[in-house]
């Protein structure tokens, strides 16, 4: 489904990324976690070509992207793909919660607007948000507005779904509510790449966690593995860490 | 000998045309060329009938094109007119440029002051007392007044023939000097003033053509010999009140000097004109208060309404302009922002009367001739879409960056992005500083009296000079503009409650 060889992303000298391989098989759930910095962020934007890289190629589905300057209906087309959910949700200010989730299937995918509407419904009560149809994001709390932002990724139905510490910004009720969420659609089966702090999340609903470290993959595998019995150093000192929070 | 034919031959096209266009600036006041009391969107004065004689003589319509005074040459050289005829002197820097007639009026500099002022009795007395003289900006006068005084006495230059006649009865200025014809004329408006003197430095009126238009020149001086010589003349200045006893010397010209069309005119048959005498003009008193209120609202009212146009149609242009100059600099190749900056700070960084005054006067050179209507409208919103854009970008770049991640996300391309949700969000934050800008448009309309508009500030102008009601024009013309600007504050704020309760922008 979605396959990455050796990425190489650099800051004009320093380098972010050094050569990193993934592979994520339809229905899989990948977990990024690592210290602050690691490069796990800048990972996830260029697997739908929100950054640019220097070297190495992302695969999603039939598509390549590769270091050189990709063509923006490449780009496009990878992107209706994969959804991306962002830590500070950016949903469409001006626009209601129902505006939101129909302005990319009418605009992008040209369905029409009461079939966009059909499919933006059933995923607004999906996400226990039915009744906030109307509302304008301000008027929500930061775990709806969350919810409503992976609404809006789904409403794509896209294949797979790349998430960027979708709870960072919020309070660990909203977390939780987010996560559960996030928990369930794992469940059903939807391929995702969730970068997180919450090791909970990484532990119960992962199919495999990946530890990033000044730009390395360092250690990976299934969560019982990673977690009960790390092998890198880093990794070590990490679980450590978080541990005392 | 005289030139066989001048390079393209004015005359020609005047008779083809059947009408002839005379060139003035009716902001200069009585006698020349001044609103008519009855009807104010009329012109009248001396050189109205002057010019409409010599239409008749040359079997065409005299036509007057309303211009700025001082920008006459131009007008001439990229042919908006085929003669100045506005009390423009005889001088050897003009005479250089253009091609002038046989003078038309004799005319001399004649030094006023105050009745109760008893220091100034003479010249000589301005420079005992330090006197303040007022002149008119570029004129014979000015000249005359600064050589004279050579720092022992101050000469201040005003725009207007009339201020500097009201700034010595105010007892702001001791004296001022005018043309002959304008103390004449305007002596029983201004009764607290008296002459000082005999006047000075007799100068001459004459028609001004373009620089080797021989034909022309050579039928215009076969028409004021006529008009001396069938008393024409006397009876147009005896009208006005401006005969006097230098204008004899006309006819002396007319006799013995040389110039273009002196040969056939000096042969043509004279008959003494018949016509009845006309009824000389009445300069009244000084009108007041509700009077002016009733006779000029009319016409302010309708030159309000070419301010309206001139803003109403620039404005639309100059947010579709400003709005592509922002978007191209913030989310164009990077080949165009270099150029679209450059254009952003040429045009904020110059004036907008030189940037119409080189549509008006310069573009003809190279061939593109615009009406001043659209050189108006054109130039406006040329150098308003340079604010715009800079408005567009900052509202532009108040967007936080999440919003265009956002929608590239969601598979839109960037063009659809930026139509869909930053332009909208950004829209929000600029209505308030668009809002303002066009009321400064609004305003600005007045800078295109250069290129001979007559909007509602030029109309004031021209009143104002003709009938010395300033403070009651004044105040109708600030209320026709707070009266047109107001109800846009009223609508701009509707419209942001109006979004603002949809989006928190």
């Amino acid at each position: 489904m979605i396959v990455i060889r050796d990425l190489v992303k650099k800051f004009g000298q320093s380098e972010i990324l050094k050569g990193i391989s993934l592979e994520v098989k339809r229905g899989e759930v990948h977990s990024i976690i690592g210290p602050s910095g690691g490069g796990k962020s800048t990972f996830l934007r260029c697997i739908n070509g929100l950054e640019s890289f220097q070297a190495g190629q992302v695969q999603v589905g039939e598509h390549l992207l590769s270091a050189s300057a990709p063509d923006p209906s490449l780009l496009r087309a990878v992107r209706r793909r994969v959804g991306f959910v962002f830590q500070q949700f950016n949903l469409f200010p001006h626009l209601t919660v129902l505006q939101n989730l129909i302005e990319a299937p009418v605009m992008v995918s040209r369905l029409s607007r009461e079939e966009a509407t059909a499919r933006a419904v059933k995923l607004l009560t999906r996400v226990g948000l039915a009744n906030r149809q109307d509302a304008y994001p301000r008027h929500l709390s930061g775990g709806q507005q969350q919810r409503v932002a992976i609404a809006r990724a789904l409403v794509m139905e896209p294949d797979a779904i790349l998430f960027d510490e979708p709870t960072s910004a919020l309070d660990p009720v909203m977390a939780g509510e987010v996560l559960s969420l996030v928990a369930d659609l794992a469940k059903e089966g939807q391929t995702m790449i969730v970068v997180t702090h919450s090791m909970g999340f990484a532990r119960n609903v992962a199919n495999c966690v990946h530890v990033f470290a000044d730009g390395k993959d360092v250690e990976s595998g299934p969560p019982a593995k990673v977690f009960g019995d790390p092998q890198h150093a880093t990794t070590k000192s990490f679980l450590t860490q978080i541990g005392k929070d | 000998m005289l030139p066989v034919c001048a390079s393209a031959d004015v005359l020609a096209g005047v008779r083809k045309s059947g009408v002839l266009r005379w060139g003035g600036d009716q902001e200069g006041g009585g006698p020349y060329v001044y609103p008519q009391e009855k009807n104010p969107a009329q012109v009248t004065g001396f050189e109205v009938d002057l010019a409409n004689r010599l239409g008749e003589y040359l079997k065409v319509r005299a036509e007057f094109t309303q211009g700025q005074w001082d920008k006459m040459p131009d007008m001439l050289r990229t042919g908006k007119v085929d003669v100045i005829i506005n009390g423009y002197e005889l001088t050897p820097e003009r005479a250089e440029i253009m091609d002038a007639t046989i003078p038309y009026y004799v005319y001399a500099l004649q030094l006023l002051g105050r009745k109760d002022d008893s220091r100034i009795n003479s010249w000589a007395d301005l420079k005992t007392a330090k006197a303040k003289i007022g002149v008119l900006t570029g004129s014979s006068a000015e000249n005359y007044a600064r050589n004279f005084c050579g720092g022992e006495c101050q000469v201040i230059s005003y725009d207007g023939n009339t201020d500097t006649m009201r700034e010595v009865e105010t007892g702001k200025l001791d004296a001022t000097l005018e043309d002959t014809p304008i103390a004449s004329f305007y002596a029983s408006r201004f009764t607290k003033l008296r002459r000082i003197e005999e006047p000075v430095a007799r100068g001459y009126y004459v028609i001004y053509v373009k620089k080797g238009e021989t034909a022309l020149l050579q039928a215009l001086n076969e028409g004021i010999v006529l008009m001396v010589r069938n008393g024409d003349l006397e009876r147009i200045y005896r009208k006005y009140g401006i005969w006097d006893a230098r204008q004899p010397e006309l006819a002396g010209i007319v006799e013995s000097a040389r110039f273009y069309g002196y040969l056939r005119a000096s042969t043509a048959r004279i008959e003494k004109n018949e016509m009845p005498q006309q009824q000389a003009v009445d300069v009244e008193t000084r009108k007041r208060g509700w009077q002016v209120v009733k006779e000029y609202s009319g016409i302010l009212l309708q030159s309000a309404g070419m301010t309206v146009a001139l803003s109403v149609l620039s404005f639309p242009l100059a947010i579709l302009l400003g709005l592509l100059i922002a978007l191209g600099r913030l989310y164009g190749p990077a080949w165009i922002r270099p150029p679209l900056g450059a254009y952003v700070e040429f045009l904020r960084g110059t004036p907008l009367m030189l940037q119409l005054y080189f549509i008006f006067f310069f573009l003809p050179e190279v061939g593109l001739r615009i009406p001043a209507f659209w050189t108006g409208i054109f130039g406006l919103a040329v150098n308003y879409s340079a604010y715009e854009s800079e408005i567009y970008r900052a509202g532009l770049q108040a967007i936080p960056h999440g919003q265009m991640e956002a929608a590239l996300a969601l598979g839109m391309s960037r063009a659809l992005a930026l139509r869909r949700i930053i332009v909208p969000q950004a829209v929000r934050i600029v209505i308030p500083p668009v809002v303002n800008d066009f009321i400064a448009l609004f305003k600005d309309t007045s800078v295109c009296s250069v290129v001979t508009i007559v909007e509602l500030t030029k109309r004031f102008s021209v009143l104002s000079m003709s009938t010395q009601a300033t403070i009651e024009l004044m105040g109708m013309t600030a209320l026709l503009y707070l009266m047109m600007s107001f109800p846009m504050s009223i609508v701009s704020r509707r419209i942001e409650t109006r979004l603002g309760s949809e989006s928190p922008a």
